[in-house]
């Protein structure tokens, strides 16, 4: 067993960790990050045992020809979502695969995808925004609930990012982003704007919903990855209540 | 009928959009914008038409994230991207967010009342009966869209070939 051989399977495995924990905290299901540390891990000539749970990633990586191995492991960065990142080291793999890739390359490519921008500020908080109002036309609001159900979208979106940047609990940020949102929402209702505008009360906090945990979760329980999968549901569950949570403070100001 | 019909088309451009949003949120490549619009609006536009000839909405949601999750991987094939990129998004419109939102309220509501209070049983069975339609739709929506890989039994869509061989 020499040092500089030991060394050299430290280095891909810090990579590896890179990689696994980068798509854990991205919003890859549990069975997408075993599946692609394990393609890379072969690609490049080693074998690889994981424990993947939701804050932590533990590997342990031994060569294929030879008798050096090494563990390590590396908590998780907090969930967010950037399928940017996830298609991007999906395709890494690949190429990894077929280019041949070294572990420089590698290294390099990694720094290059997690720098890539996010779309435009303004680009999100509109989008986020027609997505909540076409929530409400589903639910089958008209006219002036879409564009109150706009308005408090896009005001709910922008308190949230406000509240991550000062680094307040993510929950609680949900929880502020749901109380301004209905907030807005509750006075379209207290004015009476539009028919229905209890429409755009139910709906206006929708943008928040734990798509990306819950389903994750359900994925995860499929897979047999049965804790994690329990790990994510219940985080999805709390972020459902830290909206409820909002809203009912809203509710309970405008006396509804 | 005509205007039942021109309804449900309407939908799906407001299905479309409302992935559109959360593919933006969820910072999706570019290039996968517009798919993941027209996939969530078929998979929607087969959920409400099912819907409307009087099937449930846990089968029907089933159906459409069904459709998601096989377009999703001709989607990854042809942009190049892994197929929950396509299929999250798309699939969020169909989220049980009001029965969702109706449980919790009912649970809030379940905590603060008497067990002896007449609305306590009514309230009880509102509240499950809405937190299991929120339960059986969601895995409704992450089985629909596994379906590809549950069949194909493959752990990666690279594997599943999207074109015969030519022999």
């Amino acid at each position: 067993m020499n040092r500089q051989n030991i060394e050299k399977v430290k280095e891909a495995e810090e990579m590896l960790l890179d990689v696994g924990t980068l798509l854990m905290s991205n919003g890859a299901s549990t069975g997408r990050v075993r599946i692609t540390v394990n393609r890379i891990a072969e690609a490049l000539g080693y074998d690889v045992e994981l424990l993947i749970t939701s804050r932590s990633l533990m590997l342990t990586v031994t060569e294929e020809n030879g008798s050096d191995y090494t563990s390590s492991v590396r908590r998780t960065p907090p969930h967010g979502v950037n399928f940017r990142l996830v298609s991007g080291i999906s395709r890494m793999s690949w190429r990894i695969i077929e280019d041949k890739l070294s572990l420089d390359q590698i290294n390099e490519e990694i720094s290059r995808l997690t720098s890539l921008p996010h779309y435009p500020r303004l680009v999100v908080l509109s989008l986020v925004a027609l997505a909540g109002a076409s929530f409400c036309r589903l639910f089958g609001g008209e006219g002036w609930e879409l564009v109150v159900t706009f308005v408090a979208s896009f005001f709910g979106l922008f308190i949230r990012q406000e509240a991550i940047k000062k680094r307040f609990n993510p929950y609680l940020a949900i929880a502020f982003a749901s109380f301004a949102a209905s907030m807005v929402a509750g006075l379209s209702v207290k004015l009476g704007i539009g028919d229905t505008p209890e429409h755009a009360l139910a709906t206006s906090v929708l943008f928040l919903i734990p798509g990306v945990p819950l389903i994750n979760s359900l994925t995860d329980l499929i897979d047999g990855n049965t804790l994690n999968g329990i790990v994510r549901g219940i985080n999805g569950f709390i972020i459902a209540f830290a909206i409820a949570l909002g809203l009912m403070f809203a509710m309970q100001i405008y006396g509804l | 009928m005509a205007t039942e019909i021109l309804m449900i088309l309407e939908k799906g451009i407001w299905f479309g959009f409302a992935a559109l949003g959360f593919g933006i949120l969820f910072n999706v490549p570019q290039r996968t914008l517009l798919i993941i619009w027209i996939m969530a609006a078929a998979g929607g536009l087969t959920k409400l038409t099912l819907m409307q000839c009087n099937i449930g909405i846990v089968v029907a949601t089933f159906a459409g994230a069904s459709l998601v999750g096989v377009l999703s991987v001709y989607a990854a094939h042809n942009k190049h991207a892994p197929p929950l990129v396509f299929s999250i998004p798309s699939v969020i419109p169909m989220i049980p967010g009001a029965f969702a939102y109706r449980m919790m309220l009912g649970l809030i509501k379940l905590s603060g009342t008497a067990v002896s209070n007449d609305t306590y049983y009514q309230t009880l069975a509102e509240t499950t009966s809405n937190g299991l339609k929120t339960m059986f739709i969601l895995m409704a929506l992450a089985i629909g869209v596994a379906i590809p890989m549950l069949i194909s039994r493959k752990e990666t869509i690279k594997k599943i070939r999207h074109k015969p061989d030519p022999i």
